[in-house]
């Protein structure tokens, strides 16, 4: 028999004009000097502008603006930002972007609610014993998730390691989700943050911490992205399924942060930070291989996919013994489709950024990373290698 | 009226029992890390003095692990007052029994939230691969397949290092047998 656990007390705030209820969402929380936390990219793209406008319309007038946190969010970062908050004396924090701008924000919270000047002190699981102060968030990219998982990642450049971060505490308050935050994603990043949260959803629903509840929302994420993803391709300026992507990121992050990740993530950690590839290419490198590397552990939960793949009619016509290679060779053709619309690699040669000499470095990385832990077949240096392989070319 | 409950049988045979697998467990991780060239190979990239240890919370049973110079791991005992750099820790005596008596597998029980673990996950996934390379010496392969995901083919028995542990494992499944009796 199971034994489960699931949490996510994040209030969702999403569709047409969702930014326009942030004054009120703020004022529930008695949040009057909130700080925001962003980067360039987001102010370049306009995106700030429409939450400040659509909070100013709103009567609220946001002053305190940090823009500048790099992509690689470091300990000196998030100490500059916490002394800033305290500086203009602001009592929340409402952070916009993809993954960096997230993860700093959290950290800071950690900060600014529990005091001091050294966020390592605070690292590791369970080391929150408090609510943090009112924190919200507002995702730019469809993909990582971050607005609804309790972790974040700094690195400590001195010491040259990556602090992790754990608790239910630095969940915000809200997450909230607007098609216009998303609408302006150049292709490739569109394409790779949906694999990301394709790959969030089908490593939950295929991995060892699999559970009832993280399977529905994985199973309606990979629904989402599925109808949606390559038309928006065609399309980009279609706001509705800009929106559906962005909720399927939504709920592939809340399936995810409650069952775990896998052997994809794994190999895509260590892919990521050996060759400095976006996270979401290397989801959508190693998807299928992993796959057809777990296979026979995962055919049950893998043929159930292929309903929500590929839809009823194909689903149907597929006999029972095929659905779950059907469904590798779906997400495969998803991913030719996506090489054909904007480029986006299919193998390891094609991002011309790998040397078939780091695989072996990148095959021990991976079965250091915390994510194999969770993969349901059990894979040796030997057999993270062999995947590589086959991703090469 | 306060009437003091009394605790029960099986559950003080679960928590003899824990302790004691604990104590086989630490012994038998000395043992192999001086013979088993995995385990070594494992264990060398852990820094020197790296301190592991596995908790029954709220101050359960516990083992301590420390890594020699040498490569080797030392086993502590008990109780030792340093703060470990990386810990397993059981939420529950009953969890810690299951994964114990090889009921459920280790990392299934972490993605279970049976246990929180703190500390550098990728020292966890390590410490975990070493625990199911010891499962597979000191168990009977029926049980050990079980125990962990995949039981591997190569296994090169040092056997006299782990007669002893299997003749202590032996009394300790009688523990497991008087608590499911009960
Ligand atoms: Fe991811």
């Amino acid at each position: 028999m199971s034994y489960y656990e699931f949490f996510c007390p994040v209030k969702v705030i999403a569709g047409q004009a969702a930014l326009e209820h942030l004054p009120y969402e703020f004022s529930s929380r008695a949040v009057e000097r909130p700080m925001v936390v962003t980067d360039k990219g987001v102010r370049n793209a306009g995106l700030l502008d429409k939450v400040l406008s659509a909070c100013e319309e709103g009567g609220m007038d946001i002053t305190v603006v940090y823009d500048d946190v790099p992509a690689d969010s470091s300990k000196q970062t998030v100490t500059a930002i916490a002394k800033e908050y305290r500086k203009q004396k602001c009592d929340g924090i409402l952070a916009i972007g993809g993954g960096s701008p997230i993860d700093t924000a959290k950290a800071v919270n950690i900060l600014v609610s529990e005091g001091g000047d050294d966020i390592a002190q605070y690292a590791g699981s369970g080391v929150l014993k408090r609510p943090l102060k009112p924190f919200f968030v507002i995702p730019t990219t469809a993909g990582t998730g971050s607005e609804v998982t309790n972790v974040a990642v700094i690195a400590d450049t001195e010491k040259e390691v990556k602090l992790p971060f754990a608790s239910g505490f630095m969940l915000p308050d809200a997450a909230v989700i607007d098609p216009r935050m998303t609408l302006t994603l150049p292709p490739q990043i569109t394409a790779a943050t949906a694999m990301d949260a394709m790959t969030h959803s089908v490593e939950a629903f295929t991995c060892l911490a699999k559970n009832p509840l993280s399977d529905a929302y994985a199973a309606a994420a990979i629904k989402k992205i599925s109808n949606n993803l390559l038309k928006v391709m065609e399309k980009p300026d279609d706001a509705e399924r800009r929106l559906e992507l962005a909720q399927a990121s939504t709920m592939a992050g809340i399936a995810f942060s409650n069952s775990m990740v896998g052997l994809v993530h794994a190999l895509g950690h260590s892919l990521g930070a050996a060759c400095h590839l976006p996270h979401g290419l290397c989801m959508s490198l190693f998807l299928p291989y992993v796959l057809e590397y777990n296979l026979e552990e995962i055919r049950e939960p893998l043929s159930e996919l292929l309903l929500h793949l590929a839809g009823p009619e194909i689903y149907a016509m597929t006999p029972r013994s095929q659905r779950a290679e059907e469904s590798i060779a779906t997400i495969r053709k998803l991913r030719d489709d996506l090489h054909r619309h904007c480029g986006l690699p299919r193998t390891l040669q094609e991002t011309g950024k790998v040397e078939k000499s780091q695989l072996d470095r990148i095959a021990q990385m991976t079965i250091d990373d915390g994510s194999i832990m969770f993969n349901p077949k059990e894979a040796s240096l030997e057999d993270a290698r062999a995947v590589l392989e086959k991703a090469w070319a | 009226m306060i009437r003091e409950r009394l605790r029960p049988l099986a559950s003080q045979a679960k928590r003899a029992y824990v302790q004691l697998m604990l104590d086989v467990v630490g012994r038998s991780l000395e043992a192999i890390s001086q013979v088993d060239d995995e385990v070594r190979g494992e264990v060398a990239v852990l820094p020197d003095g790296f301190l592991f240890s596995m908790q029954v919370m709220p101050k359960g049973p516990a083992l301590f692990i420390r890594k020699q110079r040498d490569g080797s791991l030392q086993y502590l005992g008990g109780g030792v007052a340093q703060r470990p750099d990386l810990s397993i820790q059981f939420k529950h005596l009953h969890h810690a029994f299951l994964v114990l008596s090889f009921q459920e597998k280790t990392a299934q029980s972490f993605a279970n939230d049976r246990m929180l673990v703190d500390g550098d996950l990728g020292y966890a996934v390590r410490m975990t691969r070493v625990l199911n390379r010891l499962e597979t010496f000191i168990l009977p392969r029926l049980v050990a397949s079980r125990a962990v995901k995949e039981y591997p083919d190569n296994l090169g028995l040092p056997e006299k290092v782990f007669s002893a542990a299997r003749i202590y494992l032996k009394v300790a499944m009688n523990f497991v047998d008087t608590v499911r009796s009960s």
